[in-house]
């Protein structure tokens, strides 16, 4: 018992800077005599005490690595207590903590124990008890091994709901720079092969009932953002890629924690949350949004603004777009309004069927109105007094508390503006536009 | 002011609606008879609750109004709203009016009112699913206390008899005194008293320390934040929570 808490406790400690922890995309029920379950939308079980869900039993199946990263924990360089699970310890642990519903499922990743194949074995035995022997039906979610035979891919993917490859860093300069250990092609050629795989069994699955499912889940990745040089254009670049070219689920993004005092790593005193923050934004953005990572950065400004959101900031620099007259504008344009989101843009899509669509009507549909207003037309009028104007619209914008960066301790407001109440602000820059006093 | 007061179950509310349409009267509140304050300036007419009658409401929502409708209300009885008998009234109503479309009615009062309390009720449903906690006692039989705003466990049962469904659990809600019982073939609702709890399996303490370790582990500390934590976990579920203990 005090060994297997111990171990717990050093290989959780190893797992926790992987973000992942969605249990979503796989809808399963139980078969008969087994166990467990897939919920489509993935739940949440618990939070911890950093605001993070807690949804899967996220553990390594060992951190003693072969491998020197340097913005790694588990790198061998790095002098902490390794220790190894055996495959039955995890399988009482997932099932137990199953039964009791702590968990949706395991998350199993690992360092680089021995070489990739060797390592990839291990992970297989675990999930393969799991399934055959213990008729466990929950989610389960494991790291393909970068580097690990495409054979021993191809058997942990008949198994698992999702497989992730973790790129972390996002151009090759920067890999080589912090885990010259890693290649490119060691990382993008599994990703290449599972996304083939994922394809390939969905197609299967078309022709014939009993095709064998392959990662119905779909497959995910990290980045980890400033721990080098990178701007937020090239991230969201790869980003795009990776959702286009490999049918990427989900691209995760993890403010770099500082975890040792590498010479090539930056002093960070506080992770930059606010800035993976706008990252999250804009790949919803690009997922839901239809919106391109060209459009929301480029060359000039390969940046996110700290003080907007990615939306709010697309939609001032083209503020020829705008309003947008909620009775008739279609589904797309919609959703390209700040303080519309995918539901409300659909909710007021099957409203205004049965009748034109007011301001109070477009707020019971959980439109944002302290943003969406200044976009917005209703039955061809304003909300109050609007000018559609970018420094009016920004300096109301800013006024809201909301927008403050409240994530990140690191940042602080610019004060280029005076902080009035908003209802001055609003009738003084009215005022100033015309002329009024 | 016309008051119907029911027994307090859905069919009985159900046959209230029968009641006013087929007495020609509109009441102005439909309440169940529990914690009724009645007050001298009102006039209460008590409904028997009657299966045919309250059937024959259940086929007519159905067939005229739709089976979204028929969920939703179930949904907002539920969820325990002192007045949510009243504004099931006016929603149905409504609805026979204008039919399957009422649900686009959002900018009507009693439609926009019932879809925000469908969405709580199915909210917590959802979060529930994650905070329930069973823990092992005697006999074999996994039980887990729960404390809900809404009267949610006949919507949880389904969702454990088929992911534990071969584990005979118990989920209890201590205080409406309602539980799910699930003895490996099929679930049951019963009103329930917990008379002191069965001993704990010799094993229970083992896991939960193990779970409060990866619990605790599991936290970034450059990343603290306990407001996030406790907006989407709220404390008034921490009771019940093994990791919170």
């Amino acid at each position: 018992m005090v060994e297997i808490l111990q171990k717990l406790k050093i290989l959780a400690d190893g797992a926790k800077y992987d973000v992942a922890c969605t249990s979503s995309g796989s809808e399963r029920g139980n078969s008969a005599g087994g166990f467990g379950n897939t919920v489509a939308a993935g739940i949440c079980h618990s939070f911890s005490s950093d605001g993070r869900c807690i949804s899967l039993l996220k553990v390594l199946m060992s951190n003693s690595c072969i491998y020197d990263c340097a913005y790694c924990v588990n790198r061998i360089s790095n002098d902490i207590p390794r220790t190894t699970f055996t495959p039955e310890e995890l399988v009482d642990l997932t099932i137990n903590f199953y039964r009791r519903n702590y968990i949706e499922g395991l998350f199993l990743s690992s360092a680089i124990v021995k070489n990739p194949d060797h390592t990839m074995e291990k992970i297989i035995m675990v999930v393969r008890a799991l399934r055959e022997e213990y008729r466990f039906n929950g989610y389960i979610h494991i790291k393909a091994i970068p580097g690990a035979d495409e054979r021993l891919i191809a058997e942990a993917g008949r198994y698992v709901d999702r497989m992730s490859v973790n790129i972390e860093l996002p151009t090759q300069e920067s890999l080589k720079l912090l885990a010259p250990q890693k290649k490119k092609e060691a990382i993008l050629g599994p990703m290449g092969y599972i996304s083939g795989r994922i394809l390939e069994s969905s197609e299967d699955k078309k022709n014939y009932k009993k095709a064998l499912p392959f990662a119905p889940a779909g497959q995910s990745t990290q980045l980890i953002v400033g721990a080098t040089p990178d701007r937020d254009l090239g991230i969201l670049r790869l980003s795009e890629g990776l959702y286009r070219k490999f049918k990427l689920k989900r691209v995760f993004y993890s403010a770099y924690v500082p975890v040792s005092n590498h010479p090539a790593l930056p002093a960070l005193a506080k992770p930059p949350l606010l800035r993976e923050h706008r990252l999250y934004q804009a790949d919803w953005l690009l997922r839901f949004y239809g919106f391109t990572a060209n459009e929301l950065l480029d060359e000039s400004r390969p940046d996110f603004n700290m003080q907007l959101d990615p939306k709010c900031d697309w939609a001032l620099r083209n503020i020829h777009y705008f309003p947008v007259e909620i009775n008739k504008a279609d589904y797309a344009t919609l959703l390209r309004v700040p303080g519309l989101g995918v539901r409300s843009a659909q909710r007021i899509v099957r409203a205004r069927r049965v009748g034109p669509l007011g301001f109070e009507d477009v707020r019971k549909l959980g439109v944002v109105m302290k943003r969406a207003r200044y976009f917005i037309t209703c039955k061809g009028r304003y909300y109050d007094k609007i000018a559609m104007n970018e420094e009016f619209i920004l300096q109301n914008l800013l006024a809201d508390k909301s927008q403050a960066p409240v994530l990140g301790q690191g940042y602080r407001q610019l004060s280029l503006f005076p902080v009035l109440p908003e209802r001055n602000l609003i009738e003084a820059a009215y005022a100033s536009i015309t002329g009024e006093l | 002011m016309l008051v119907y007061v029911y027994d307090g179950s859905f069919e009985g509310l159900l046959t209230a609606v029968y009641e006013a349409y087929y007495r020609k009267q509109k009441p102005e509140r439909l309440l169940p008879e529990k914690n009724l304050q009645s007050s001298f300036l009102d006039e209460y007419i008590h409904i028997v609750t009657d299966m045919e009658k309250s059937n024959r409401v259940y086929d007519s929502i159905r067939r005229k109004i739709s089976a979204q409708t028929l969920e939703n209300i179930y949904h907002v009885y539920l969820s325990d709203d002192p007045e949510a008998g009243t504004l099931i009234y006016n929603y149905l109503r409504l609805g026979w009016k204008i039919g399957g479309r009422i649900e686009l009615h959002l900018s009507e009062d009693c439609v926009f009112k019932v879809h925000r309390i469908c969405q709580r009720v199915t909210h917590e449903t959802h979060k529930m699913m994650g905070f329930v906690r069973f823990q092992l006692v005697e006999g074999n039989i996994y039980y887990a206390p729960i404390e809900p705003d809404n009267n949610i466990v006949e919507l949880l049962a389904p969702h454990f008899a088929d992911r534990l469904a071969d584990q005979n659990w118990v989920i209890h809600d201590v205080r409406r005194e309602v539980a799910a019982v699930y003895n490996r073939s099929e679930w049951v609702l019963v009103n329930s008293v917990l008379e002191g709890l069965p001993a704990e399996d010799e094993k229970e303490k083992e896991y939960r320390e193990l779970w409060k370790e990866f619990f605790n582990t599991i936290t970034i500390s450059n990343r603290f934040n306990p407001q996030l934590q406790k907006r989407l976990m709220p404390v008034r579920y921490w009771r019940h929570l093994t990791e919170m203990w």
